[in-house]
């Protein structure tokens, strides 16, 4: 077979001309591709993740929107005018459930790996000419592209509400939307990070499903907390003292104050700003314990 | 194919500088793995593992459950960091050059590694691109893999619907897709049944013979290591026992095998004992050895010998249950140097592996 010998050659010139910046985008696009298919063939998984959020909202925003409009009616404590605010609870709520969104997703993004080392198929990938980095880094931007598209996809459900009278205002539009999602990726994506780290780094199956089920039941246990003790369900006003000082540590907060001002009063870059240092705060103090604990727990 | 062909220049200088052998592709010294350690349990899975592959050569790695034949291709794949030792591909060190190797190589790991969501052309494909091979070539490259595994029907059904076998092969094609120089496999045809298996021999060959690859490749069946390999390499418990092509193996036995099978009964283990003691004393017996089920004897001719066993055996009420004389296969190669059967399922036909899981 002469020709089968001549594609050899055509391959490895083919290998040597691409070593540039080029073949690593290259690398992260496709395995950013295949997860992403993954994704879409299997759409139950993307329902479920969005189905929670969604009761949340409808049952919360009905539930808790008239004790939050009679707690309300002056005003918000502290705040300037003493007349009735111009938005329902929704408004308020809504960037507390793309974090919640995030959060959930990104406990799965562990799972989903541990599947991969296990049935063998991350060896295609660690056997391959390219980095070990551009497997984590496709990995990580398609679990934030997922978390982007849920995000939209929960203001896009909101956006329709207000044609049924819910006031929500959207100060910012389509853009502050767009801001709102890549907030939401942002937060996810350092979530999902400590995940796969925790879960991926042992070498052992034992280890590792106990790692990922256990990443399930911190970030499951965690969620809540770190809802409540954040101004991701109230604003900071509203909050016992208690929890607005420890709101103040929490990254949650942060993030949900950003998008919170994209919807009901305009861009607050300060805000912004400080949400994705929040973020990258929180990004790297997760995968630093990550690290720490496959440190200890040796190879 | 010249190995200057394949290498980059900085990598050339590399290679020189390294300590391997200049014509093997695969070198190997006294390797080590250690895994556990840090409060976990040390298992010593390779314990001082030495040999080498030449350029073109078809090397097998055979052993029993747990003897270290993963461990040892993962290596030499980069996949797995070793404890000490070296190991060097084309020249290039595992743990400086993972990059210029994983280039050059193939791998189809034990546990079959497709992706059930995607169809099988796409498996295919997404391999091929990894190795930044230009579209065009990847899609010719594709269809031509897709019709010799006899994949084309069940080319874009998703790879879960596939049978078994079907995903072996798809397996195999994805180790393939960009050309390998070296081809690694570890147990390639555990799962298949027998004409499957067969196939995939075939199509080994065929790579061997007409693109000149060197192939490695583990396996539990002797049949698969004396069909296929020029040259075998027998692990157990992380050692290599004998080394050597399948003739060399085998001539070293001497010419006939005398088998004979104890009945279980309580008395096994003396009636055993006594029965090794009677081959030893018959005239014409070069050897003798215990194994699991009773009493093998080695000698240059077998029929005479056969019938003064059997007879000594008789006089002495030695319980036999079965008395078989074969010339020396594989199998008792395995036996002379471990003092065990390998597997007692594989004697019989390989429809007996159907259905055992797979790790
Ligand atoms: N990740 C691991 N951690 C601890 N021990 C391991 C690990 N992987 C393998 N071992 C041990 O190392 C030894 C060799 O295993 P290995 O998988 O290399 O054997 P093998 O020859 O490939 O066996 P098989 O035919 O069953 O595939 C076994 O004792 C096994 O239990
Ligand atoms: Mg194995």
């Amino acid at each position: 077979m002469v020709t089968d010998v001549g594609h050899a050659q055509r391959v490895i010139i083919g290998t040597r001309d691409e070593e540039s910046s080029g073949g690593v985008l290259t690398e992260v696009g496709l395995v950013t591709w295949r997860s992403l298919v993954k994704l879409t063939r299997t759409p139950v998984l993307l329902f479920f993740s969005l189905f929670m959020p969604l009761i949340w909202l409808v049952m919360f925003s009905q539930t808790f929107g008239t004790v939050f409009s009679s707690a309300t009616s002056g005003g918000l404590p502290g705040g300037p005018a003493a007349t009735p605010l111009p938005y329902d609870y929704v408004a308020v709520l809504l960037p507390g459930i793309t974090v919640m969104t995030a959060i959930q997703s990104a406990s799965q993004s562990g799972f989903g790996m541990v599947a991969d080392l296990e049935s063998g198929f991350m060896d295609k990938f660690f056997v391959a000419p390219i980095r070990r980095s551009s497997v984590l880094a496709g990995k990580l931007l398609a679990d934030g592209l997922r978390m982007a598209a849920q995000a939209g996809i929960i203001l896009g459900i909101a956006a329709i509400l207000t044609l049924f009278g819910w006031r929500i205002p959207f100060a910012t539009g389509v853009m502050g939307a767009v801001l709102i999602m890549l907030l939401a990726a942002a937060f996810g994506v350092a979530a999902a990070a400590f995940g796969v780290a925790f879960s991926g780094l042992s070498n052992t199956v034992a280890l590792r499903t106990k790692n990922t089920e256990s990443t399930m039941m911190v970030s499951f246990s965690l969620t809540f907390p770190l809802l409540f003790l954040s101004t991701a369900m109230l604003p900071k006003a509203l909050l016992p003292a208690w929890v607005q000082s420890f709101s103040t540590v929490n990254p949650v907060s942060y993030m949900a104050d950003a998008a919170r001002a994209l919807i009901l009063t305009g861009f607050d870059w300060a805000a912004i700003g400080n949400a994705f240092v929040a973020i990258a705060a929180f990004g790297i103090v997760l995968n630093g314990l990550a690290i720490m604990a496959f440190r200890a727990q040796g190879k | 194919m010249s190995a200057a062909v394949t290498l980059r220049p900085e990598a050339k200088k590399k290679a020189a500088m390294s300590r391997a052998s200049k014509d093997s592709v695969i070198d190997v010294q006294h390797l080590v793995k250690v895994y556990g350690g840090r409060g976990q349990e040390e298992i010593k899975a390779v314990n001082d593992v030495s040999f080498s592959v030449g350029e073109g050569e078809f090397f097998g790695f055979l052993g029993p459950n747990g003897a270290g034949k993963t461990t040892v291709i993962r290596i030499i794949t980069t996949l797995l960091a070793k404890t000490s030792g070296s190991v060097h591909v084309a020249g290039l060190d595992v743990e400086r050059d993972g990059l210029d190797i994983r280039r050059m190589i193939g791998y189809t790991g034990q546990s079959i590694g497709v992706d059930g969501e995607l169809t099988g052309r796409e498996n295919l494909w997404l391999i091929g691109r990894l190795y930044h091979m230009p579209n065009s070539l990847v899609d010719e490259r594709v269809e031509e893999l897709l019709e010799v595994l006899q994949l084309k029907d069940a080319a874009d059904r998703r790879a879960y619907t596939y049978s078994g076998g079907m995903r072996r092969r798809l397996d195999l094609g994805a180790g393939l897709v960009h050309h390998p120089r070296v081809l690694f496999l570890d147990e390639p045809t555990t799962g298949l049944d027998p004409q499957t298996r067969a196939a995939v021999w075939e199509y080994l060959r065929r790579l061997h013979r007409e693109e000149k690859m060197t192939i490695f490749l583990t396996t539990q069946y002797m049949e698969e290591a004396d069909q296929l390999c020029q040259r075998i390499a027998i692990i157990d418990l992380g050692k290599i026992v004998a080394e050597g092509s399948p003739a060399e193996l085998k001539a070293a036995i001497g010419a006939d095998i005398i088998t004979v099978r104890i009945t279980r009964d309580e008395a096994f283990e003396q009636s055993r004992n006594r029965a090794l003691e009677i081959a030893r004393t018959v005239s014409g017996v070069s050897r003798a050895s215990i194994f699991d089920e009773g009493v093998s004897a080695y000698t240059a001719d077998g029929g005479a010998t056969l019938l003064e066993v059997l007879r000594r055996l008789d006089a002495e009420k030695v319980p036999v249950h079965q008395v078989a004389l074969a010339h020396p296969t594989l199998d008792e190669v395995f036996l002379q140097h471990t003092g065990r059967q390998m597997r007692v399922e594989e004697v019989k036909p390989m429809s007996r592996s159907f259905g055992r899981r797979r790790r």
